[in-house]
């Protein structure tokens, strides 16, 4: 029982590092920029193809290929903001509808281009990790091990940086920022660039773990929404919280009860949270 | 945050007359053609303005929901359940359909509507996602994933519509009467206070408005027409599963919306009548089609906040101003 227990933490961590990847981007984009993104999940699935032509196609090694799916990533995403969402800044709701129409776009843009089919991905590491009776796979351990890094360079990047303090300022107060010489203009499509390139690496992370179709956006959007919403639109401290709070729950829940009834589990619990506190675990209240 | 600050006013009476007649030369084209194909495009059109025609009445009161295609999906499982289960006549499960979906609306909708804007909108997201999930998980009610296939055909006072031909007129009958409804809500009481919730919460509170009501009426109402149009598609198609009624059927229904005009008594009809054709317009290119959509949606947000509906008075605006 005991290990059960000890397994399901381990697998629980594992998920919810990758929900903060997932997570942090979409609410980073939130908190800057107001903007719901629909099309998160569409990043992840780009990021993820990324990572399949970088390793297949051009034969690159694994680590710099993340590290150029980042860097296009982040040009990618200073483009879109210029041509979807700067219209929209001081509009909430057209700005998520618009994520909408840009989700339809990319996804079915990568259908176009890549095909239907799930495209497999070579196992970067094989076997297994082994503590007595507790079993990781290597593939998930380095998947684990690379999120962590990249969450705190981060991490590092939003404390201790200049543009990482202009970022935090305008999640905080935009006029404010701005009076206080924050440059919306290099900075709206650095929150936007670099919350997608956040999602685009989560999805070369798992392309090993899980394939590469035009599809797999879908779910980890769910997840990020579902973290952000648990935490906060816009709260950081919130989605790190939440996305391993999601994480163990989900693995837990599947352990004892089933896979099922961990996504009920989770619905209730989300429906629950916006109801009580409809600004999330650590959110602040809308004005 | 609204797209469109206030309700267009009503147009003058000839240019009414114009946009009618308009409309009437549209709904006959498949007689025109007599072509089998264009009644099933008419009657896809008929059952979308209806759906997209709910979901207008929840954004009258400013909330833009994402669990449409539940609520079309409750409808449709109700009325299919109703007349395969207990041999209801189909023509009693439509408005049953419409009850159901409306009182769960109802029920919830209290709690939810304390949620605005993009809130609303994750938890209606996050709604239309548990259905599906339920739906799944209780294969005994809803066939699970392969669905339920076989649905009995629409039927009146037992004559069953079998051909395309059969149905169109009674597809018209049935939009007729939910644009008649929404007709009589927009311009009664009804509406001004929709319009007044929509337009300023605050001040609409502080004139005496129940606005938590206001609110979960106008959800009540428009899920309850999702029901309906639900249940009317289920028996159009004659397969459902919890799959039909999942996040992109109510991305689908908020694209016809806000491409129609998300404020205008019209913009559902506009909108379905624009989109639900395209695809075929764009024959040889079907894969094209849904970034098509994408880009004519942000377009329309872009250049038109009003929609294709608000377009004669964009224009004409600009025409006094030059």
């Amino acid at each position: 029982m005991s290990f059960l227990i000890a397994q399901s933490l381990i697998n629980g961590v594992i998920l919810g590092t990758l929900y903060l990847l997932m997570a942090i981007g979409f609410t980073l984009a939130f908190g800057v920029m107001r903007i719901v993104n629909f099309a998160h999940g569409e990043f992840y699935m780009l990021g993820a193809f990324g990572a399949l032509i970088g390793v297949t196609w051009l034969g690159l090694p694994y680590p710099v290929t993340l590290a150029l799916t980042i860097v296009f990533a982040i040009l990618f995403g200073a483009v879109i903001e210029r041509l979807v969402f700067r219209p929209f800044r001081n509009d909430e709701l057209s700005g998520m509808i618009a994520s909408l129409g840009l989700a339809m776009i990319l996804q079915h843009g990568a259908l176009i281009l890549f095909g239907p089919d799930p495209q497999a991905f070579p196992a970067m590491v094989s076997g297994v990790f082994k503590w007595g009776a507790l079993i990781v796979p290597k593939s998930r351990a380095l998947a684990l091990g690379i999120g962590i890094v990249i969450l705190l360079v981060f991490y590092l990047f939003l404390m201790h940086t200049r543009h990482g303090r202009a970022l935090r300022a305008l999640v905080q107060d935009q006029e404010v920022a701005a009076v206080f010489g924050v440059r919306l203009e290099i900075m709206y499509p650095l929150g936007l660039g670099l919350g997608i390139a956040l999602a685009a690496v989560a999805g070369g992370l798992m392309a090993p773990l899980f394939g590469v179709s035009p599809f797999i956006g879908a779910t980890p959007l769910l997840k990020a929404f579902i973290v952000v919403i648990l935490g906060g639109l816009g709260s950081i401290p919130g989605a790190a919280l939440a996305a391993i709070l999601l994480g163990l729950i989900e693995s837990f829940t599947s352990s004892f009860v089933s896979a099922s009834a961990a996504d009920i589990v989770i619905f209730a619990l989300v429906i629950g949270v916006l109801l009580v506190r409809p600004a999330g675990l650590l959110g602040r209240a809308e004005v | 945050m609204s797209v469109a600050k206030s309700y267009p006013t009503s147009r003058s009476l000839p240019m009414g007359l114009f946009w009618a007649a308009a409309l009437v030369l549209v709904a006959v084209i498949p007689w025109i053609t007599g072509s089998t194909f264009h009644f099933h495009i008419a009657i896809m059109v008929c059952i979308s303005a209806m759906a997209t025609g709910g979901l207008a009445v929840t954004a009258w009161v400013g909330q833009l929901s994402l669990a449409h295609a539940a609520f079309a999906g409750l409808g449709a499982y109700t009325s299919v359940l109703l007349v395969t289960r207990f041999d209801l006549p189909v023509l009693l499960g439509l408005p049953a359909g419409a009850l159901v979906a409306g009182a769960v609306a109802f029920v919830i909708g209290a709690p939810l509507l304390r949620l605005r804007g993009v809130y609303f909108v994750l938890i209606t997201f996050a709604l239309n996602e548990l259905f599906r999930l339920i739906m799944l998980d209780v294969p005994a009610l809803s066939g699970g994933s392969s669905g339920i296939a076989g649905i009995p055909k629409l039927s009146i006072f037992g004559m069953t519509l079998s051909s395309y031909e059969e149905v169109y007129p009674f597809a018209l009958l049935c939009l007729a009467l939910v644009m008649g409804l929404l007709v009589l809500i927009r311009k009664g009481q009804l509406g001004r206070r929709f319009g007044a919730v929509e337009e300023n919460l605050a001040l609409a509170e502080a004139s005496g408005i129940p606005t938590a009501r206001t609110q979960n009426l106008a959800f009540t109402l428009g899920s309850a027409i999702a029901g309906f149009s639900g249940a009317f598609l289920a028996h159009y198609v004659g397969f459902i599963s919890p799959e039909t009624f999942g996040f992109q059927l109510s991305v689908s229904y908020v694209i016809m919306l806000v491409t129609g005009g998300r404020l205008a008594l019209w913009g559902p009809l506009v909108g379905a009548l624009f989109l639900t054709p395209l695809p075929e317009f764009l024959r040889g290119a079907v894969e094209y089609q849904h970034i098509i959509y994408g880009v004519i949606l942000i377009a329309v947000l872009r250049f038109l906040p009003q929609g294709l509906a608000g377009l004669p008075a964009q224009l004409s605006r600009k025409g006094d101003r030059s």
